[in-house]
């Protein structure tokens, strides 16, 4: 799951498959913007969404999205919450579960 | 032992334009081996390859080229030389190819593969060509170069300037 804190104008679905895309082509070139990443939902009130990418290819994934600054001149910032090979585990924090 | 260990990549330099043999200089082939990083493995790749990345060696004649980088990044070297498209030098562009010949950990085997290489070389220029001159040229070149090792570099010179 991701967060991004943002100014303005909030990005649709496409527009954050391109932000992401985009990082990682800055940060890995053509071969990490050849990288299959696919935005299962998002959710464009709180601006967080969740990920899916080959496993090989997490940490590629994620130092690009650490290390991405702007989107349309604004700073912004992808703050990781979760991540987990079981989407089902992303439902729950089972930290802060009620018994 | 900890040392820094050294992959040595042997490349030659194809291109349609006879004019591109006078731009293949050191710094215009570094610079674009370079660019074709950056824009195949990004920033990352970029700063990984460029630790300890020169140009060796390089022969204008043959368009042989020797380039050195670290052996945990020579892998990220490799796969962008395919897209070294154009070199340029003094505002001219020529388009050109690289092609991987060896990959060796230190200079002299890259050096022993060379001269083995440019043998074969000589002996399939002398297979193909048609002039009866171009043979006896590239035939005195053969005869001399099997005495020392010294001598087939020069024949080769000689030869690809006599075929050319």
């Amino acid at each position: 799951r991701r967060e991004l804190p943002d100014g303005g104008a909030r990005p649709n679905a496409a527009q954050f498959k391109q932000l992401v895309v985009t990082a990682l082509r800055e940060l890995h070139g053509e071969v990490g913007a050849a990288l299959p990443v696919d935005v299962l939902t998002y959710e464009e009130k709180t601006l967080s969404a969740i990920l899916r990418v080959i496993s090989s290819g997490l940490v590629k994934l994620w130092s690009a999205l650490t290390l991405l600054g702007s989107y349309q001149n604004r700073t912004c910032a992808f703050r990781v919450l979760q991540t987990s090979p079981f989407l089902l585990a992303l439902s729950g924090n089972s930290r802060e579960l009620v018994l | 032992m900890v040392r820094f260990k050294n992959r040595y990549v042997l490349c030659e330099v194809l291109s349609d334009d006879p004019r591109c043999r006078q731009c293949i200089e050191e710094r215009a082939v570094g610079l674009a081996v370079r660019d074709a990083i950056g824009r195949v493995h990004g920033d990352y790749g970029l700063a990984c390859c460029s630790i300890s990345f020169t140009v060796k060696y390089l022969n204008a004649y043959t368009g042989t080229v020797l380039l050195r980088c670290r052996k945990d990044s020579y892998r990220l070297l490799c796969s962008a030389l395919p897209f070294v498209r154009h070199l340029e030098s003094r505002n001219q562009r020529y388009p050109c190819a690289l092609n991987t010949l060896h990959v060796g950990g230190t200079i002299r085997t890259c050096q022993k593969f060379l001269i083995q290489y440019n043998r074969r070389q000589l002996l399939m220029l002398l297979q193909n060509c048609t002039n009866e001159e171009e043979r006896q040229c590239i035939q005195k070149s053969l005869l001399s170069c099997s005495l020392t090792e010294e001598q087939s570099q020069s024949g080769d010179e000689e030869d690809d300037d006599g075929t050319e």
